[in-house]
């Protein structure tokens, strides 16, 4: 969309930080933690494509592939999916907004189409993943990205990395479909980069939201530009809708990765039979209206930025 | 599996999805993919899906979205190295 949210990925050769964190630059704000996930790299791009549902996702009600994309020179997938989440708007922002504007019911309860898109490049190990929402882009635009790499320790030597990643799908009974072959622990693990980036353009002409993503990019020379006598209400407005979305950013990243570490568990357990017998119970679970065993996922529901 | 969008499209995606799931383990994860296997059932399940899409009006933002982002994700969706 713009240089600001592409800005801000830290390079594999940045140490993993231990907290999240956050910035503010102009219009946009910004939410990214780096974590390990302790297994292999091929288990967990298998679990994000298989991640929904899981126990802490009972607000996604759908997803579709709308497009995939198999470039075996590269050896690389690519991969367009379509989620359709159950979303409540935050009390805050319906506080903010005319309800015209929201076009959802009453209570805030509405339904919310998500765009996601990935590309695994099985050859150098890593998994880019970049989610939006498709509706209400001009009130709150919500980007989520993910990057997913095999530790850069295992790369040194590419050669060796292919033969450890062959010896691991031999080891991984994941790998076996339709058999309940187990993954064993082999102490390898994933590194992933989380990043929310949220930029409310409400208010905005289009000119204006160029200036502003431009001015992200330049962060110096934005506050003159910008006019804060004449922009205050509509730049206040905007800072106010962020930081409602930041927060529910905040809340529901832990969320997904409860999610993806369930999904990556039921794999280790039993395979990919037990990851599809999972999801099918998880299924009825959300058509029956009753989360499973899940009280806290009830009081959850609602953060589904994820 | 997840459900479709569509519950009209729900068999065919779960044979599509099925059969992705067997090619993405057995053969992309190994790097021995030598093409999308699953393309025939794929152009079914689209072909379900974009009648769904249609029908319920998502297909013009769905659109308009996707080309807003394609420059981009050809900048973002590089593998960074």
């Amino acid at each position: 969309m713009s240089d600001s949210n592409r800005r801000p990925q830290s390079s594999p050769a940045v140490a993993p930080r231990l907290e999240p964190w956050l910035t503010t630059v102009n219009m946009v704000k910004f939410y990214s933690s780096n974590d390990i996930y302790p297994y292999p790299f091929p288990a967990v791009t298998l679990a994000y494509f298989l991640r929904y549902p899981n126990p802490y996702s009972t607000h996604v009600l759908s997803t579709d592939t709308i497009a995939r994309h198999y470039d075996a020179d590269k050896q690389q997938l690519t991969t367009v999916r379509l989620h359709l989440k159950r979303s409540k708007l935050p009390s805050g922002v319906l506080k903010l907004l005319p309800r015209s504007l929201l076009g959802a019911s009453g209570s805030g309860e509405s339904q919310a189409y998500i765009l996601e898109k990935s590309v695994v490049d099985i050859t150098n190990g890593t998994m880019e993943t970049e989610s939006r929402n498709l509706e209400f882009t001009g009130i709150l635009s919500v980007v989520e990205r993910q990057a997913f790499r095999r530790p850069v320790s295992q790369a040194d030597d590419d050669a060796k990395v292919f033969q450890g990643m062959e010896n691991a799908v031999r080891r991984h009974g994941f790998l076996n479909f339709g058999s309940g072959a187990r993954v064993e622990d082999s102490g390898e693990s994933t590194e992933v980069n989380s990043s929310v980036t949220l930029h409310s353009h409400i208010g905005e002409k289009w000119r204006k939201r160029k200036a502003a993503e431009d001015g992200a990019a330049a962060e110096e020379e934005q506050p003159e530009k910008m006019g804060f006598f004449k922009s205050w209400s509509t730049g206040s407005l905007q800072r106010s809708i962020e930081m409602i979305g930041l927060n529910r950013a905040k809340r529901s990243q832990p969320n997904a990765k409860e999610g993806m570490k369930v999904v990556l568990e039921r794999m280790r357990e039993g395979g990919l039979v037990a990851v599809l017998e999972g999801m099918r119970q998880d299924r009825e679970a959300i058509l029956g209206g009753h989360p499973h065993a899940f009280s806290k996922d009830n009081q959850r529901r609602g953060d589904n930025d994820e | 599996m997840s459900a479709s969008l569509a519950p009209e499209c729900n068999e065919v995606k779960e044979k599509y999805d099925n059969c992705f799931l067997k090619w993405y383990s057995e053969k992309f994860l190994r790097g021995t993919a030598t093409s999308d296997e699953c393309e025939p059932l794929f152009k079914q399940y689209e072909q379900c899906l974009s009648k769904a899409l249609k029908a319920r009006g998502i297909d013009s933002m769905l659109k308009e979205a996707r080309e807003d982002n394609r420059e981009n994700d050809a900048e973002h969706m590089r593998p960074k190295r």
